[in-house]
């Protein structure tokens, strides 16, 4: 059955979602939260895939666009970390007023950190599915300016640029990178946004995708799961050789972490 | 002038694709298609069709961009951009459908979607089809791609002082540095690939286009360039640029997906310039 577009109406705006309805009775549901700029696009093609096999096996799942991203209203530039909470607590009532069954929260890189900070925020009883999770949202944002610093490098005036970008962030200016304006709001949003578990603890499926066979979880994942763990997480990770379609020049897909995903939640 | 955005679903050769209809309060007679190529979705790098949409829309021109099959949130496989003629068809039914006031549809494309554009029209010599946008048109093969090269980096890299320098001092094979350059002479001007590939079914699909061609193109772009060079060195497209009914407008500076407000802009500007004029 093909997936059911529509905006949910928000006090900003509208938000764009697409609910795939389950396949018999539910088992459970899954609020998609995708991941950060350009990597969403890059992305969609794998969420949609997954989210069929997810619908096929009585699993629903509601993926939402969050302000500024995608197809839902506003500008990139006007997004903000904390208005992304409110429509992800947006989706939430939209769910539970349609279903009484398990809820799981599926995040694709930075959509983990959301996800995280949504259930400890809201003290909503979740599980959790991880793809690729950022573990620091510091580190990203670092990552993510350093983008610039690419650009420019290419340009050939990369000198200070790091440095100017944070200046002007702090100054309360929105800068701009790959296209993106990115505010200060959603800067000092993503800076602070960390993987820490949640009070109530559930279920934790965390995979990561890498181009060796071998690969294992790096230390700081390992730590973080560490974390999950004391908190009374049941927790179970896997490293898969996949491409990491969120960034990959050409869209890819991985098959792998799909069966590896449906493989896990029978369990 | 207010908008509404609604998801529209419908199916393409049993496949169902997902688009966003950008619906100005007051439609014109003339819509537009946003033709989604390469590895984006109806969202565009860093959301310019959103935007793009949003601001035609604003203009009165209703605009329709999707996702092609494979792509996005849309079922089926992925194909490549000279086999998505059914789906451009899919999309411009389902505009019309949903805006009956729409006659007339423009065909906007972005590097291979501008080629699809192109090659739709060519298949199908559409009627309804009343412009064409086309940016950065993708024209690429291993002797465009060579010529381009040629021209354009070991043609600066000569030029260079840094070049001969690390030539002098050894730091450079120079064997390997003009062995490379020479392969790269020997495929520029290699004869292009028979039969018809799809670079002349493009300029084909340009030259028997009964209705209007915007063309952009960014300056700091290579498929921009390489087109540039095809266009003025092959047969099949002799003349094509400089034909009745095509309008050229050239963005200093900007890269291939105009990743900058004041670049995106820039297109939104002069495509609405151009369809107020062919309304």
């Amino acid at each position: 059955m093909a997936a059911e577009a529509f905006f949910l109406p928000v006090a900003a705006g509208q938000r764009f979602c697409l609910y795939y309805a389950p396949a018999g009775e539910t088992r459970a549901v899954f609020l998609y939260l995708h991941p950060f700029a350009e990597e969403m696009n890059k992305s969609r093609r794998m969420a949609a895939l997954m989210s069929r096999r997810l619908a096929e096996h009585g699993l629903a799942v509601l993926q939402i666009d969050l302000a500024g991203c995608g197809d839902s209203s506003g500008d990139f530039g006007d997004a903000s970390w904390q208005a992304w909470l409110d429509d992800i607590a947006a989706a939430l009532d939209w769910l539970r007023v349609r279903h009484d069954a398990p809820l799981w929260l599926w995040g694709l890189r930075s959509g983990c950190l959301l996800a995280a900070e949504a259930a400890r925020r809201t003290e909503v009883a979740a599980n959790f599915l991880f793809w690729q999770p950022v573990i620091t949202g510091r580190t990203f944002l670092q990552q993510f300016l350093r983008l610039k610093l690419a650009g420019e490098m290419l340009g050939g005036e990369a000198k200070g640029v790091m440095a100017t970008l944070k200046q002007r962030l702090a100054a309360g200016e929105a800068v701009e990178i790959v296209g993106y304006a990115l505010s200060p709001a959603l800067a000092q949003g993503l800076e602070s946004a960390t993987l820490a578990p949640p009070n109530r603890p559930g279920r934790l499926l965390w995979f990561e995708l890498s181009s060796r066979a071998d690969a294992t979880l790096a230390p700081a994942s390992q730590k973080c799961l560490e974390q999950w763990q004391a908190a009374e997480f049941s927790v179970a990770s896997a490293v898969l050789p996949a491409p990491s379609f969120w960034q990959t020049t050409e869209i890819e897909e991985a098959p792998a972490l799909i069966e590896a995903t449906l493989a896990a939640l029978q369990t | 002038m207010n908008i509404r955005e609604e998801p529209l679903r419908f199916a393409c050769e049993g496949e169902m694709l997902f688009g966003i209809l950008a619906r100005p309060e007051q439609p014109a007679g003339l819509g537009v298609v946003i033709v989604v190529g390469g590895p984006q979705t109806r969202i565009g790098s860093h959301r310019q069709f959103v935007l793009l949409s949003r601001v035609l829309a604003g203009a009165g021109f209703p605009t329709l961009r999707f996702d092609v099959r494979g792509m996005g949130d849309s079922s089926g496989e992925k194909r490549s951009f000279e086999q998505i003629t059914p789906d451009i068809a899919a999309a411009i039914d389902t505009l019309r459908t949903a805006c009956p006031t729409v006659e007339r549809v423009v065909l906007w494309g972005l590097c291979d979607a501008a080629s699809a554009a192109l090659l739709y029209v060519e298949a199908t010599r559409d009627a309804r089809i009343a412009g064409l946008c086309l940016l950065n048109p993708w024209v690429r093969s291993a002797a465009t791609l060579a010529k381009t090269q040629v021209k354009h980096y070991y043609g600066q890299r000569l030029l260079q002082r840094e070049f001969w320098t690390k030539l002098f001092t050894g730091r450079l094979n120079p064997f390997a540095a003009l062995g490379e350059l020479w392969r790269k002479l020997g495929q520029a001007c290699a004869r292009p690939e028979q039969p018809l590939g799809f670079q002349e079914r493009m300029a084909r699909g340009w030259r028997h286009f009964p209705g209007r061609i915007l063309l952009i193109l960014s300056g700091n772009d290579y498929t921009a360039k390489e087109f540039l060079e095809y266009a003025a060195g092959d047969a099949s497209w002799r003349g094509l640029l400089e034909q009745n009914g095509v309008t050229r407008c050239d963005v200093p500076d900007a890269d291939h997906t105009f990743s900058s407000q004041k670049w995106r802009n820039s297109v939104e500007n002069a495509c609405i310039d151009w369809l107020k004029r062919n309304e």
